[in-house]
């Protein structure tokens, strides 16, 4: 898959992570992360789960959309995540957990914003 | 892009290893749970004594000489945005991991039946009728994260999970449950209650079959449960929760819950309605091995919109 070759870093990593609790996360792979930078496309910010959209550009010059997926607006929201914070346009770098079937998906783990800012959804669930 | 489904069995088991955080996670392994602390020992023999839920029930509410009406003057407060302390994927919050069998004695047919559901996990094949908005319904509601709310009122409390938009309501005016001749199926089931001073004793039957989380135990709708809810502190509710489901357990299973206050100064949580269809990428389905998968994303060349 060209995307992942040009844009992506894919790293085999042994990592405790939850599951959605939603749906099963088996559809992803929790032994690999992927990183792509890009620039959000869209923020779906919906329960019973949000969906970040981020345009990659390829090294031929085309452009895959990555979707991330993360918990619904009040887990994010528990995590400091708000729907303001990935507007269309916003540079952002951001790892997750790819799919298995190649599919550009994966679950978030952790982003950064242009400006440095850093994003854990998975903060979430934090009890304060 | 290519739009390949494959996923290797290989793979899958290796997920769940690191899930746990553990290597090579062998299928139903031994419940690796501590002994169960003297209160634990007390609470489990108390419901084997009064043998039912009706009669655990009933002896609640003997010992509270009938319990005690609220009015709006003696309502507790129990406002605020809450969510459940313990890891969303045990029913028990003693048990450690997710691989391991539950610390509950569970009858030879379902104690059958989890072992090979979790010899599936293992192997990568999962599926949550959840996936689809179904509700959990009691008692797995009691499991479930997210925020809840829990409103009181003299006549009735509403117990309010996020997630799939479920509702409890638990009737304290005095009523009982409806005849057998009425009394079929629900999803959270039939709930009256009474009060004990400040804490809310409840009777739940009528439940639907379902699984106390995910990857655990079975129940069937013969499930009832008996709690006792008590907010111990400012930022605390304990819920003593005894199970019995004849079918599926050798005794009664007795949990404590534990749902936190939340500090939510600027007011930026709240419960939303859920709807699973508002976002094409959340649809998953159960693959034809009985596993998950997503179905057609909004935003890939390959996927139908």
């Amino acid at each position: 898959m060209r995307t992942t070759l040009a844009a992506a870093f894919v790293a085999m990593v042994l990592v405790a992570t939850p599951s959605f609790a939603h749906h099963s996360a088996v559809m992803f792979d929790e032994n690999k992360e992927v990183t792509v930078k890009g620039t959000v496309k869209e923020f779906q910010y919906t329960n019973p789960h949000s969906w970040l959209l981020v345009d990659v550009k390829n090294n031929d010059g085309t452009v895959t959309t990555w979707g991330f997926e993360a918990e619904g607006p009040s887990t994010l929201t528990r995590a400091g995540i708000h729907k303001s914070d990935f507007m269309p346009g916003t540079e952002i770098t951001i790892t997750g957990h790819p799919m298995r079937d190649g599919r550009p998906a994966a679950s978030w783990i952790k982003a950064t914003r242009g400006d440095g800012k850093d994003f854990d959804p998975r903060n979430g669930f934090a009890i304060k | 892009m290519s739009n390949r489904r494959h996923a290797p069995q290989g793979w899958r088991l290796a997920v769940l290893a690191a899930l746990v955080g553990l290597a090579g996670a062998a299928a139903a392994q031994p419940s690796t749970t501590p002994a169960p602390s003297p209160e634990k020992k007390k609470m489990t023999q108390l419901g084997i004594d009064q043998k039912t839920a009706v009669g655990l029930y009933a002896y609640f509410k003997q010992k509270a000489k009938g319990g005690t009406p609220l009015t709006w003057k003696s309502v507790p407060d129990w406002t605020g945005v809450w969510t459940r302390e313990a890891s969303p994927f045990f029913w028990d919050p003693d048990q450690t991991s997710p691989t391991s069998m539950p610390p509950v004695k569970l009858t030879p047919p379902f104690e059958k039946q989890l072992r090979e559901k979790l010899e599936r996990v293992n192997r990568g094949i999962e599926f949550d009728p959840l996936s689809n908005c179904e509700p959990a319904g009691m008692p797995r509601w009691m499991v479930e994260p997210f925020l809840r709310e829990f409103v009181v009122t003299p006549q009735q409390t509403y117990l309010v999970n996020e997630m799939q938009n479920e509702m409890r309501r638990i009737y304290t005016d005095g009523r009982g449950h409806p005849s057998k001749d009425d009394a079929y199926p629900l999803w959270e089931g039939d709930s009256i209650g009474f009060w004990d001073g400040d804490k809310l004793v409840i009777h739940t039957s009528q439940m639907r079959a379902g699984q106390y989380q995910r990857i655990q135990p079975a129940y069937t709708e013969q499930v009832e449960t008996v709690e006792v809810w008590h907010r111990t502190d400012a930022t605390t509710m304990t819920v003593d929760v005894w199970s019995y489901d004849p079918p599926a357990l050798v005794e009664p299973w007795y949990t404590k819950q534990v749902y936190k206050k939340l500090s939510n100064t600027d007011n930026s949580l709240r419960i939303r309605y859920w709807d699973c269809g508002e976002n094409q990428n959340n649809t998953v389905t159960k693959t034809s091995e009985g596993s998950s998968d997503f179905t057609n994303f909004s935003f890939t060349k390959g996927d139908k919109k």
